[in-house]
C-alpha cells in the first residue's frame, strides 16, 4: 500500500528543471532511497514532499491526503520528521530544547515531554548530554540530535536529506547501520536522499535512481546492481566496465544475443530489454570488475574469452585491480590479492555471459 | 617573528601612544584637578554625584540612549526583515537610501526638520492657514523631538546589523523549525530573533552610546541636560571658571567610562554567544522568501514610509539650498543660486579645508591601518592583540572625549595644537577603526597561501606584500578608504574643539551659520553640498562592493 505518492510532480528554477514529471510511491513501514548524482532533483523531490519546496505541477499524496492540490499544508501540519544535510541544530538552544522544540509546541505536559526526550536521547546514544550547546558537540552528535529531534514526535514520516555527507568516512558507516535499525525498530515510513551509492545500497528497501530530474530505476538494491535499466545506472551503482559493439546475432533461447565489441570479436550477453535485440543495434555491454574471471587455460576455447596484456597493478588490500588491454579496450578485472600475475604479462579473460548485459 | 615586524609593531605602538594614550590620560590627570589649588584629588567626581544637576543630566542621557534604542528597534526590525527575508524588487535601490542618514551629519538633519516641523516652519504654517489649529503645535522642540531626530539617524545601524544577521541565518535553521511545527511569528520569536542577538547587540551599542557623545543635537533643540551638550558648555564657555572646566571633563570622562563599558560589556556576550560555524555550502545570500500579495504590498507600503522619513531632509536642506529667505513661507517663494556662489566664490575655504583635512586624515588612516592589519592578522607579534585592543576601543569612544582631550594635551602640553595638522590628525584618530576593520576583514578573506606561494617563489615579504596582498586586498581597502574619507568629511563633534580661525570645515561652516540665527540658506546649501558629495561616494561603495560594507558597522558576525 502506498504511504506516500507523487503524483506527476515538477518543478523548475529558471529555466532549469529540476523535477520533471516524475511518478513515485513509497509503501507504508518502507525505506526508500532517492539516488542520484548532485543536481538531480534528489533533493528538490525530498523538500517537495516535506512541504519546503512548493511544486509547479503534480501532487504529494501522504497518507492518501494531498498536500498541493487541494490547499497548501504547511511543513508543520504534515506529520513529518526531518533531518538537515548540515543539521540544522539550533545552536542557541541546549540540546534538551533542540530534541524538546517540537513537543512543547504541541503544549505537551512537561513531564511527558522530558520522559520522551530523554527515552529518544537513549535510543540515539546522548544519555547525559541533554545541558550541552551543540558548538560542545562533534559533527556526530549533533547529528543524532538531529536524528533525536526528528523522530520525537512520531513523524509519519521521515525525510533524510543526504544526513551523513558531512561525517568523516567511518562514521558515516556506522552511522548508516545506526539509522536503519533505528528507523526499522520505530517503523517508520522513510525517504532517504543521497549521492553516496554504498550508504543507498546497506540503508535501502528500494532505491529510487534520478538522473536530470528523472527517475531512471526504482528497485531493491540488488535489482539496481544486477539489472541496471541502463549506462547510466550501471555506471553510478557501483564499477563496471563497458564495452562498445553491435548486435551481431539473436539467439532463439532466452534473451540472449552476440554482440560485435569494438576490438572485433563477439561477445555473448543478455539483453533485459527486448526491444533492443535488433540486429545493427548500437549498444554497450557492462560487466562488473568482480565478474570477470583471469582463465588458468593457456589457450582456452568458448564464448568470451579475450586475450589481454596487464596495463596496471592496483593493490587494495583485500584485492586486487588489474586493468587489461584488450586490443586498445581496457577493462577492469578484481581479482584475488595473492594471483601471481604481473604488470606487461599476458592472460586470458573469462566475461560471464549470464553477467554481460547489454545497455543503450 | 622577524625583527622587521617587531620594529612595525613598536611603530604602530609609537603612533597609538602618542595619538591616543598620551590625550586620554592627560585627560584623565585633569579630571581630578583641583581648581584655584594646584592639588589632584577626588572632588570633581565626589562634586559630579553630590550634584543632583550633573545626576539628573546623567539619567537624561540614559533615557534617551533607551527611548532612541527602543525607537530604532521598534522600527528597524520590521524593516531588515523585510529587507533580508522577501524577494522584492528594488531593494537594493532601497538599502542604498536608507544608508543616507548615517553618512549626513545628524546636526544638519536637525536643522532640516526645524525648518519642516518648527513652530513656524511648513507644517505648522499650513495647519494654521487650514484653520486645523489656532495656534502653533509643537512637534520636536523637546525630548520627543531628540528621539525622533536621532532615531532617524541611527536607524540605518539597527537595519543592517539586523539585516546582516538575518541574512547570515542557514536556511535550514528555519526550515527545521516549519517542519518542527513552529509557524510564522512563533518561529521568529523561537528561532531567527535569538540567532541575531549578536548581531543586534552591536547595532544596539552603536545607538545607545549615540547620546553620550551627540552634544550638539540637544542644544539645537534647546535641551541642553544632557552629559555631553553640559560638559560642553562648560568646556567651550567657561575657562575663566576652572572649577566648571573641570566638572566638564569628568562628565566626558564618565561619559568615556559608560560607553567603553558597555562596549565591553556588549563584547563580551557576543564573543561568549557566537554560535560556531556548523554548516557548510548554504547559499551566500541566505533564505529568500516569495512574498504573498498582501506581504508585499504591506512591505512596499512600509518602505515607502521609512524612505519619506529618510528623504525629507534632503527634500528640504535642498529648498532652502537654491532659495532665500524662507521665513513664514510654507515653501520658499525666491529662488536664487546665491547660496552656492557665497560657498565657492567667497569662502572656498571651508571646501578645500573640507578635502584637504579629510584627505590628509585619509593618508594616516592608510599608512596606520594597513600595516596594522597585516601585523594583527599575519604575525604572531607579541602584543598584537592588546593593539588590536586599544584600536577597537576607539570605536566606544565619544568624540567629545577625542576634541577635549586633543584641546588639553596638544595645548597645554605638546603645543601642536597651533598647526592646522591637529585637524586632520584628530580625524584620523577619531576614526581609528573604521579603515582598520576594513582592511582586517579583507585581510582574512584573503587565503594567506597565496602569499605564501610568493615567498616560496623568492619574493620577500615587504614585495609579497606590494606584488600580491595589496592588489589582492584593493577592493576591500578601496571601499575602506572611501567609508572612512566620508566619516571624516562630515567630522563636527571632534573638530569644534580645535579649530582656529581660517581651519573651519564644512560641517563647521554649516553650524556657524545656523549659530549666526539668520543665514540658513547657506546653512542648507552646504549641508545639500555634502549630502551630493557623499551620495556620489556611497554610490562609487556600492558599486563596488557593497557586502563589505557591513564589516564596517561592527555586525560582521560568523556564519551560523
Amino acid at each position: 500500500m502506498a504511504f506516500i505518492k507523487i503524483e506527476n510532480l515538477f518543478k523548475r528554477f529558471g529555466r532549469t528543471v529540476a523535477v520533471n514529471h516524475i511518478y513515485l510511491e513509497v509503501k507504508k513501514g518502507e525505506i526508500l532511497t532517492l539516488l542520484g548524482p548532485s543536481g538531480c532533483g534528489k533533493t528538490t523531490t525530498l523538500r517537495c514532499i516535506a512541504g519546503l519546496e512548493k511544486p509547479d505541477e503534480g501532487d504529494v499524496l501522504i497518507d492518501g491526503q494531498p498536500m498541493f492540490s487541494q490547499g497548501f499544508v504547511p511543513p508543520s501540519q504534515r506529520g513529518i520528521g526531518m533531518v538537515f544535510q548540515n543539521y540544522a541544530v539550533w545552536p542557541h538552544l541546549r540540546v534538551f530544547d533542540n530534541v524538546a522544540y517540537g513537543l512543547k509546541l504541541q503544549k505537551l505536559p512537561r513531564e511527558e515531554i522530558k520522559e520522551r526526550v530523554k527515552t529518544i536521547l537513549a535510543a540515539v546514544g546522548l544519555e547525559g548530554l541533554e545541558g550541552r550547546y551543540p558548538g560542545q558537540l562533534s559533527g556526530g552528535q549533533q547529528q543524532r540530535v538531529s536524528l533525536a529531534r526528528a523522530l520525537v514526535r512520531n513523524p509519519k514520516v521521515l525525510l533524510l536529506d543526504e544526513p551523513l555527507s558531512n561525517l568523516d568516512a567511518k562514521l558515516r558507516e556506522k552511522m548508516r547501520f545506526e539509522i536503519k535499525s533505528i528507523v526499522r525498530r520505530m517503523n517508520i515510513t522513510s525517504v532517504y536522499v543521497t549521492h553516496d551509492q554504498a550508504e543507498a545500497m546497506v540503508l535501502s528497501d528500494r532505491i529510487a535512481v534520478m538522473d536530470a530530474g528523472n527517475i531512471v530505476q526504482v528497485g531493491a538494491p540488488e535489482e539496481i546492481y544486477k539489472r541496471p535499466a541502463n549506462r547510466f545506472v550501471a555506471d553510478f551503482v557501483g564499477t563496471t566496465n563497458f564495452i562498445a559493439g553491435e548486435v551481431s546475432d539473436i539467439l532463439k533461447e532466452g534473451n540472449r544475443v552476440y554482440v560485435r565489441t569494438e576490438f572485433g570479436q563477439r561477445m555473448l550477453c543478455k539483453v533485459f530489454d527486448s526491444t533492443m535485440a535488433v540486429t545493427g543495434q548500437k549498444v554497450h555491454v557492462s560487466i562488473r570488475p568482480e565478474d570477470i574471471e583471469i582463465a588458468e587455460d593457456t589457450a582456452p576455447k568458448g564464448d568470451n574469452l579475450f586475450r589481454g596484456r596487464i596495463e596496471h597493478r592496483a593493490y587494495l588490500g583485500n584485492f586486487l585491480y588489474f586493468f587489461v588491454n584488450v586490443d586498445h579496450t581496457l577493462i577492469r578485472v578484481q581479482t584475488a590479492y595473492d594471483v601471481p600475475q604481473r604488470e606487461g604479462d599476458e592472460l586470458f579473460l573469462f566475461l560471464d555471459p549470464e553477467k554481460c548485459v547489454a545497455l543503450l | 617573528m622577524s625583527r622587521g615586524h617587531l620594529l612595525l609593531s613598536a611603530l604602530l605602538w609609537a603612533v597609538v601612544a602618542l595619538f591616543v594614550i598620551y590625550p586620554l590620560s592627560f585627560l584623565m590627570v585633569e579630571s581630578f584637578k583641583i581648581a584655584g589649588t594646584s592639588r589632584y584629588g577626588l572632588q570633581n567626581y565626589i562634586d559630579f554625584f553630590k550634584d543632583t544637576y550633573y545626576l539628573k543630566t546623567f539619567a537624561n542621557t540614559l533615557l534617551l540612549g533607551f527611548l532612541v534604542l527602543a525607537t530604532t528597534t521598534l522600527f528597524g526590525l520590521p524593516l531588515a526583515y523585510i529587507l533580508a527575508r522577501y524577494r522584492l524588487k528594488g531593494k537594493v535601490l532601497f538599502t542604498a537610501l536608507i544608508l543616507l542618514p548615517i553618512v549626513l551629519p545628524a546636526y544638519a538633519g536637525a536643522f532640516a526638520l526645524i525648518v519642516l516641523f518648527g513652530k513656524m516652519g511648513t507644517i505648522n504654517l499650513l495647519l494654521l492657514d487650514w484653520g486645523v489649529v489656532s495656534k502653533p503645535v509643537n512637534f520636536i522642540f523637546g525630548l520627543h523631538g531628540l528621539v525622533f531626530i536621532q532615531s532617524l539617524h541611527l536607524l540605518p545601524f539597527i537595519v543592517l546589523s539586523l539585516s546582516a544577521g538575518f541574512t547570515n541565518i542557514d536556511p535550514s535553521l528555519e526550515e527545521a523549525a516549519e517542519v518542527e511545527g513552529a509557524r510564522g511569528f512563533k518561529r521568529f520569536l523561537t528561532v531567527s530573533l535569538p540567532l541575531c542577538s549578536p548581531n543586534y547587540l552591536a547595532g544596539a551599542v552603536i545607538v545607545f552610546l549615540w547620546p553620550f557623545t551627540d552634544w550638539l543635537t540637544p542644544l539645537i533643540f534647546g535641551l541642553q541636560d544632557f552629559l555631553p551638550s553640559t560638559a560642553y558648555i562648560n568646556i567651550a564657555y567657561h575657562f575663566t571658571d576652572m572649577h566648571r572646566k573641570y566638572m566638564g571633563i569628568v562628565s566626558v570622562v564618565i561619559s568615556s567610562i559608560v560607553c567603553v563599558g558597555i562596549f565591553l560589556a556588549s563584547k563580551y556576550w557576543v564573543e561568549r554567544r557566537k554560535y560556531t560555524a556548523l554548516s557548510k555550502g548554504t547559499t551566500l545570500e541566505g533564505r529568500i522568501i516569495e512574498p504573498s500579495i498582501v506581504i508585499r504590498v504591506a512591505s512596499y507600503a512600509y518602505m515607502f514610509f521609512i524612505g519619506l522619513l529618510v528623504l525629507l531632509i534632503p527634500i528640504v536642506l535642498g529648498l532652502s539650498a537654491f532659495s532665500r529667505r524662507w521665513v513664514l513661507q510654507p515653501i520658499p517663494s525666491y529662488w536664487t543660486l546665491d547660496n552656492f556662489r557665497l560657498i565657492f566664490l567667497e569662502t572656498p575655504m571651508l571646501l578645500k579645508n573640507s578635502f584637504l583635512f579629510s584627505v590628509v586624515a585619509l593618508i594616516f588612516g592608510v599608512c596606520f591601518g594597513l600595516p596594522s592589519a597585516y601585523l594583527i592578522t599575519r604575525t604572531k607579534v607579541p602584543g598584537k592583540e592588546a593593539l588590536d585592543f586599544v584600536i577597537t576601543l576607539m570605536l566606544a569612544f565619544p568624540g567629545i572625549a577625542v576634541g577635549v582631550s586633543y584641546l588639553l594635551a596638544f595645548w597645554e602640553g605638546i603645543p601642536l595644537a597651533t598647526h592646522w595638522i591637529i585637524m586632520p590628525l584628530s580625524l584620523f584618530v577619531r576614526r581609528l577603526p573604521y579603515f582598520l576593520r576594513m582592511a582586517h576583514a579583507s585581510y582574512l578573506q584573503l587565503d594567506v597561501s597565496l602569499e605564501e606561494a610568493s615567498e616560496v617563489s623568492g619574493a620577500g615579504k615587504l614585495r609579497t606584500f606590494f606584488n600580491i596582498s595589496l592588489p589582492l586586498l584593493l577592493k576591500g581597502v578601496f571601499v575602506g578608504l572611501v567609508m572612512f574619507f566620508i566619516m571624516a568629511f562630515q567630522e563636527i563633534s571632534t573638530a569644534i574643539f580645535l579649530y582656529r580661525g581660517g581651519w573651519e570645515t564644512l560641517p563647521i561652516g554649516i553650524y556657524l551659520n545656523w549659530h549666526r540665527g539668520m543665514e540658513f540658506g547657506i546653512a542648507g546649501a552646504m549641508a545639500f553640498l555634502m549630502i551630493v558629495i557623499i551620495f556620489i561616494l556611497l554610490i562609487i561603495v556600492a558599486r563596488i562592493g557593497g557586502g563589505i560594507l557591513g564589516a564596517a558597522w561592527g555586525s560582521s558576525g560568523g556564519r551560523y
